[in-house]
């Protein structure tokens, strides 16, 4: 199975926030909410990986966790194409 | 196979002496091979001829008939036909050779092929019944789910009975649908009506095909007209059409506007019309939807329609045996200002996005009213978070190869995604836009099924 490193799907995060006209920083502890990252955003990333590695993600596996800054959503997906 | 020497006991319909072209050869409808054929029967056409040659004969004959193409009866539903009390009746390649061979001899008018009901191509029934003479079963396009049989009439499909100007019809639909039977029953049954038959692998090439024999009157499904108009609408524009008519999957206003470029002068109509209902709706003022102040207004003779529950229902004089009364169609609607639109299936239209309900009809109608896009096709994807995306594909215009044109931009997703945000609420804007570069197309000539 194909699986993106956190740098690629680093890109794809700042590919969905240049579409919305939104930058994406640097620094992995900026807030979702103040980089303007939502609910959408959010489900589009993850299509995104889907369409990446051709594998369909299980987002039933894990259990609910707080996602509040940029790595949160990076860790989180890397770690859900190893479920 | 046999050939046999016709034997009519009936006087022929009233358009018998069209003309119709089929396969190439320039035929009348009595020029057509004839079948034998016991009722109940099962004709699973292979060619447009066997499929003409089929409805000629219940015309004549009266013969109890289910008419379709072989490729969508499979095994399962083969039999349950012969449960159903058919024959189920395979009209193969060897007809056509063998009728081709007649008309070839100059012997045609008379010549035919016997398909007979005990023949190796026929599948006995199961459980053998009576015959209802005078009965025409169609199977519905199966758009919610396997497809069913909806019973007609001859006289329940021939919904134009008014004197016509007479006019060269192309026929692009599969043998046995609705739609079919409409351009069918108006040839047999008004004198002046002719026919140019399409077979699927000439879907691409038909401008040339009806030009040469100056057809001025087409009806296809909005993705029937945009694969014209994309493979090549120069060729289109050649064709001498006075009469365009679109039907069959939701029409769209950028459709009709495109249409009315190429053909400025033309009356361009849709039509509402399924097997369940027959022929409900028809507009000719070249706007997407009917007027609202149609609903809901009783006519002798003519269809009801309401809208209840966000879907249309229509009371229809031209219905199925047995739908008599109200029936819910199934297609989803909208009313938008003095028009009432037909968005899609209720089934399928309806996209919900973190309880956010969006119309991917209306997103539809968002893509394809950029200059740059001739077909869309839009659907809800499975997402964290939201449960549903909604998410398209898209065919873009062919480029103009005009200098004065200029150059476009290209059209990438995110150009697209800006498009549908500055014209849609942020939860239906699609965020996955794949970018293909042919229109998909099914036998039924639609692309949303």
């Amino acid at each position: 199975m194909k699986e993106l490193s956190r740098a690629q799907i680093r890109d794809l995060m700042g590919e969905v926030l240049k579409n919305q006209g939104k930058v994406l920083p640097d620094d992995d502890a900026a807030d979702l909410r103040e980089v303007g990252f939502r609910s959408l955003d959010f489900s589009e990333l993850a299509l995104r990986v889907e369409d990446e590695t051709g594998e369909e993600l299980n987002f039933d596996a894990p259990g609910l966790r707080r996602i509040a800054t940029v790595g949160d959503v990076l860790d989180f997906l890397v770690e859900l194409q190893r479920q | 196979m046999s050939v046999a020497t016709a034997h009519r006991a009936a006087p022929h319909p009233a358009g018998a002496d069209n003309r119709i072209v089929v396969d190439g050869t320039v035929l009348t409808w009595r020029d057509l091979p004839e079948l034998t054929l016991a009722g109940p029967a099962a004709v699973l056409a292979h060619s447009a001829r066997d499929a003409l040659a089929a409805a000629r004969h219940h015309a004549v004959h009266g013969t109890e008939l289910l008419l379709s193409t072989a490729s969508r009866v499979d095994p399962a539903m083969r039999d349950e036909l012969r449960d159903a009390g058919f024959t189920v009746i395979d009209a193969d390649a060897d007809a056509d050779a063998d009728a081709d061979a007649d008309v070839a001899a100059g012997t045609g008018v008379a010549a035919g092929v016997e398909v007979a009901a005990d023949s190796a191509d026929a599948a006995a029934p199961a459980r053998p019944r009576p015959a209802d003479p005078g009965r025409l079963w169609l199977l519905t396009s199966g758009s919610t789910g396997r497809p069913k049989r909806v019973g007609h009439t001859l006289e329940s499909l021939t919904t134009v009975r008014g004197h016509q100007p007479s006019r060269t019809w192309l026929c692009p639909y599969a043998p046995g649908t609705y739609a079919w039977w409409q351009v069918v029953t108006l040839s047999l049954t008004q004198p002046g009506q002719h026919l140019v038959v399409i077979e699927p692998d000439q879907l691409d090439d038909w401008p040339a095909l009806a030009a040469a024999h100056g057809v001025d009157a087409a009806s296809g499904t909005p993705t029937f007209w945009r694969r014209a108009l994309h493979h090549d609408p120069a060729a289109l524009a050649r064709v001498p059409l006075r009469q365009l008519t679109l039907g069959g999957e939701p029409v769209d206003q950028a459709i009709l506007d495109r249409l009315r470029e190429v053909f400025p002068a033309s009356r361009i109509s849709w039509i509402y019309a399924s097997s369940e209902v027959g022929a409900a709706i028809v507009v000719h003022d070249g706007r997407a939807g009917f007027p609202v102040d149609w609903l809901d207004r009783a006519a002798p003779g003519r269809p009801t329609l309401g809208v209840r529950d966000g879907e249309l229902v229509v009371t229809s004089p031209y219905h199925g045996a047995g739908l008599d009364g109200p029936v819910r169609t199934g297609d989803r609607v909208q009313i938008v200002d003095d028009r009432v639109l037909i968005t899609g299936r209720l089934d399928s239209d309806e996209i919900n996005v973190g309880g956010s309900k969006v119309s991917a009809g209306l997103v539809r109608d968002v893509l394809t009213g950029h200059p740059q896009v001739a077909w869309a096709r839009v659907t809800g994807r499975r997402a964290p978070l939201l449960g549903h995306m909604v998410v398209a594909e898209v065919v873009p215009t062919p480029a103009d190869p005009s200098p004065a044109a200029g150059p476009l931009p290209a059209l990438d997703e995110a150009a697209l995604v800006r498009w549908c945000a500055d014209r849609l609420p942020e939860y239906a804007v699609p965020r996955r836009i794949r970018v293909l570069t042919e229109i998909p197309v099914k036998e039924t000539l639609k692309s949303d099924v």
